[in-house]
C-alpha cells in the first residue's frame, strides 16, 4: 500500500513540472507588461512588485485596439446568435421530426465537418467577393457560420435525441404546431447544450485569424486576433509594451474560461463521444 | 461509446410525429381537425423549412467552393486566367521547392503524431488513476487550449527571441544560445513543440471522456492480478480505449495539418529558408501575396487528399493493431 502511494507522489511531480510549464508563459507576459523598458533589459525574470499600468494604457490606446475589439465582439456575439439559431433549428428537424430524405440531409452535414477551410478558402474569396461582401460584416459573419454550422448541428442533433418523445408528443396535443414545439420545448430544454455549444463556438470565432485576415483586409474592419499580429512590428523594440497587448487580447478569454471552464470542456468532450 | 447514443436512435414504434398523426393512445379527432388541411401540408413542410437556412448556407458556402476549387485548380492564373491548363498546376506545385518544403514538413508531422497523442494519453491515464492534485491538473492542462495561435505565438516569440528570456536562463547554465526560431533545422520541431503545448489539453479531455466509459471492474480485475502499471496500459486500458484512441490520432493530424496557420503567420512566416512552410501556408501565400489563386486551388485540393488519405491509413493501421492486441 504504501508502496503504491510513494510511487503516486513521484508521478505527481513531473506533472506538475508540466503544470507550470502550461501557465508560466502567460504569467511571465503579464508580469513583463507590468515592468518598466529598462527594468524588463536589466532583469526579465523578477517578479514585479507593484502593478503598473502605463504599457497597457500605451497599448491599448497606441493600435486602435479598442475598434479591433469592438469589431471581434459584433462579430463574434452575431456569429453566434446565428449559429445557435440555424444549429438548434436543423438538430430538432433532424433528431425528432421524421420526413423522408432526414438521414442524408444529417450525412451532408457530417460531411461538411470534414472540409477544412483551407481547402476552400480561395474560391470562398472569390464568391464573397463577387457577392461584394468582402471586408464587411455581414461578409465574415456568414463566413464564420458557414464554417462552424456542421459542428453545431452535429452536436444538437445529438442532443436532442436524447430528449424524449412523449415530452414533444405532449406539447402537441396542446396545440403547438412543429414551430410552436420548437420555440416552447426545444429551445428551453436544449439550453444546456446551446450554452456549451454556443461558449465553444465563441471561441472559435474570437480565436480565428486566417478567415479573419482573407475576408478582412482593410485595417478599420481588423479584429483582435488579426490586431494582435500587427502588434509586433510595432513594438519590436518595446517588449513590456508587446506584452500588454498580448494581455489585453489575453484577458477576456481568459475570464471566460475561469468562469465557464466546465461548459468548455464539456463541450469538446460531447464532440468526440456523440461520433 | 456514448451512453446516450443507443436508447434514441433505436426509438420503438415511431410515432410518426412529424406526420401529423398523434400517438395511437390518444384521441386523434381533436387535434387533427383543429389544424385542418393546409396546416397539414404546413406541418409536412416544417423539417424543410427548419432545415433551410443551415442547408443553403453549407451548399453555398462550403460544398460549393468544394467543387468549384477543384475545378478551378485545372485553370490557369494571370493571363490564362479562366483557360483549361490541365495538370499544369499540380506539375508547377510539384517542382517548387516552397512546396515540397511544405509535403516534406507534412511527413514530419506525421512522424511527430505519436508522440503528440502518446503526450496527453499518459496524462489522462494519470489523471485518470488520481494522482495526487489531479483535479487541478485537469484545468491548468486545459487553459491553454482556449488561447488563440495569435496569442500563443506572440507569447512564445516573446520567450524565444534570439535574446530573449530562454536563452538567457540556458546561458546561465552554459548552453546555447539557440536561435529557436531562425535556425532551419530547428524552427519547424519548435513550432510543432509550440503547436503540442497549445492543444494537448483538448486530447486531454477527449481522453477522459473516453476514460468516464471505461469498466472499471476491468482495471480491479488487473490490480486482482498483479498486474503493472505499464502492463495495465497495454492490455487493459488501450484495448478499451481504442474507439477514442483513433478519434484522437485522427483529429489531431487535422489539427496539426489545419489549425497551425495562426502560430506560422506569427512566429516565423514560413521561414527561415522555407522551413516552416505547410500546404495552409503555402495556399495563404499563393492566394494571398502571390495572387496565383489557381495555383493555390491545386494545393488545397492536394491538401485535401493529405487529409483523405492520412485519414483513412490510421483508422485501418489502428484497427488492425487493435485486433492483434
Amino acid at each position: 500500500m504504501s508502496r503504491v502511494r510513494w510511487g503516486r507522489w513521484l508521478l505527481a511531480l513531473p506533472m506538475a513540472v508540466l503544470a507550470l510549464a502550461t501557465v508560466y508563459p502567460l504569467v511571465f507576459t503579464a508580469n513583463v507588461a507590468m515592468k518598466t523598458r529598462r527594468d524588463y533589459v536589466l532583469d526579465r525574470f523578477s517578479l514585479v512588485d507593484s502593478l503598473r499600468w502605463d504599457n497597457v494604457a500605451a497599448a491599448w490606446n497606441s493600435v486602435g485596439m479598442a475598434r479591433y475589439l469592438t469589431n471581434s465582439v459584433v462579430v463574434v456575439t452575431v456569429s453566434v446568435l446565428l449559429l445557435l439559431l440555424f444549429g438548434s433549428m436543423a438538430g430538432f428537424a433532424l433528431s425528432q421530426l421524421r420526413f423522408r430524405g432526414s438521414s442524408v440531409l444529417f450525412l451532408c452535414c457530417l460531411a461538411a465537418l470534414f472540409v477544412p477551410f483551407q481547402v476552400i478558402m480561395v474560391p470562398l474569396a472569390r464568391i464573397m467577393s463577387d457577392a461584394g461582401l468582402v471586408d464587411t460584416y455581414p461578409g465574415l459573419v456568414l463566413a464564420y457560420v458557414a464554417q462552424f454550422l456542421p459542428f453545431t448541428i452535429f452536436l444538437m442533433t445529438s442532443y436532442y435525441r436524447t430528449i424524449p418523445p412523449e415530452i414533444i408528443d405532449a406539447a402537441r396535443i396542446d396545440g403547438n404546431d412543429v414551430y410552436g414545439v420548437y420555440r416552447r420545448i426545444m429551445l428551453p430544454l436544449g439550453a444546456p447544450a446551446l450554452l456549451s455549444v454556443g461558449i465553444l463556438n465563441a471561441l472559435f470565432c474570437w480565436n480565428d485569424v486566417l478567415i479573419s485576415l482573407l475576408l478582412m483586409p482593410s485595417a478599420e474592419h481588423r479584429t483582435l486576433m488579426v490586431g494582435v499580429t500587427s502588434l509586433r512590428g510595432q513594438y519590436s523594440a518595446d517588449i513590456p509594451t508587446f506584452a500588454a497587448g498580448v494581455l489585453i487580447a489575453a484577458v477576456p478569454v481568459l475570464v471566460i474560461y475561469l468562469f465557464l471552464q466546465r461548459q468548455i470542456a464539456d463541450g469538446v468532450a460531447a464532440g468526440a463521444t456523440k461520433g | 461509446m456514448p451512453v446516450p447514443e443507443a436508447a434514441p436512435s433505436v426509438r420503438p414504434a415511431p410515432t410518426g410525429r412529424a406526420g401529423g398523426t398523434p400517438p395511437r393512445s390518444v384521441p386523434p379527432a381533436p387535434t387533427v381537425s383543429r389544424r385542418g388541411r393546409g396546416g397539414r401540408r404546413a406541418e409536412r413542410l416544417a423539417p424543410f423549412v427548419l432545415l433551410a437556412p443551415a442547408l443553403l448556407i453549407l451548399a453555398l458556402l462550403r460544398f460549393w467552393p468544394l467543387l468549384l476549387g477543384v475545378n478551378f485548380s485545372f485553370t490557369g492564373d494571370g493571363d490564362r486566367d479562366g483557360l483549361m491548363v490541365g495538370l499544369d498546376n499540380y506539375r508547377e506545385l510539384l517542382g517548387d521547392p516552397l512546396f515540397r518544403d511544405a509535403l516534406g514538413n507534412v511527413g514530419l508531422l506525421v512522424l511527430l503524431l505519436p508522440v503528440a497523442v502518446a503526450i496527453p494519453g499518459l496524462l489522462a491515464t494519470l489523471i485518470y488513476l488520481r494522482v495526487p492534485g489531479h483535479r487541478l491538473y485537469r484545468s491548468v492542462y486545459f487553459f491553454p487550449a482556449v488561447l488563440s495561435p495569435v496569442i500563443v505565438g506572440a507569447i512564445f516569440n516573446l520567450l524565444l527571441a534570439f535574446d530573449g528570456p530562454l536563452n538567457a536562463l540556458l546561458g546561465g547554465v552554459g548552453i546555447g544560445p539557440v536561435d529557436w526560431l531562425g535556425d532551419p533545422d530547428v524552427a519547424m520541431f519548435v513550432v510543432v513543440g509550440v503547436h503540442v503545448w497549445a492543444t494537448f489539453g483538448m486530447a486531454l479531455v477527449v481522453f477522459l471522456a473516453g476514460f468516464a466509459t471505461l469498466d472499471a471492474s476491468l482495471l480491479d480485475a488487473a490490480r486482482v492480478d498483479g498486474a503493472s502499471l505499464p502492463q495495465t496500459v497495454r492490455h487493459v486500458i488501450v484495448p478499451s480505449l481504442a474507439r477514442t484512441i483513433q478519434f484522437v490520432f485522427v483529429t489531431t493530424m487535422i489539427g496539426m495539418l489545419t489549425s497551425m496557420f495562426g502560430l506560422l503567420y506569427v512566429m516565423t512566416s514560413g521561414g527561415p529558408e522555407g522551413s516552416t512552410y505547410l500546404p495552409e501556408y503555402y495556399i495563404w501565400i499563393q492566394q494571398g501575396q502571390m495572387n496565383r489563386p489557381a495555383l493555390a486551388s491545386a494545393a488545397s485540393t492536394v491538401l485535401f487528399l493529405i487529409m483523405l488519405v492520412v485519414g483513412l491509413l490510421q483508422i485501418s493501421l489502428l484497427r488492425r493493431a487493435v485486433r492483434e492486441a
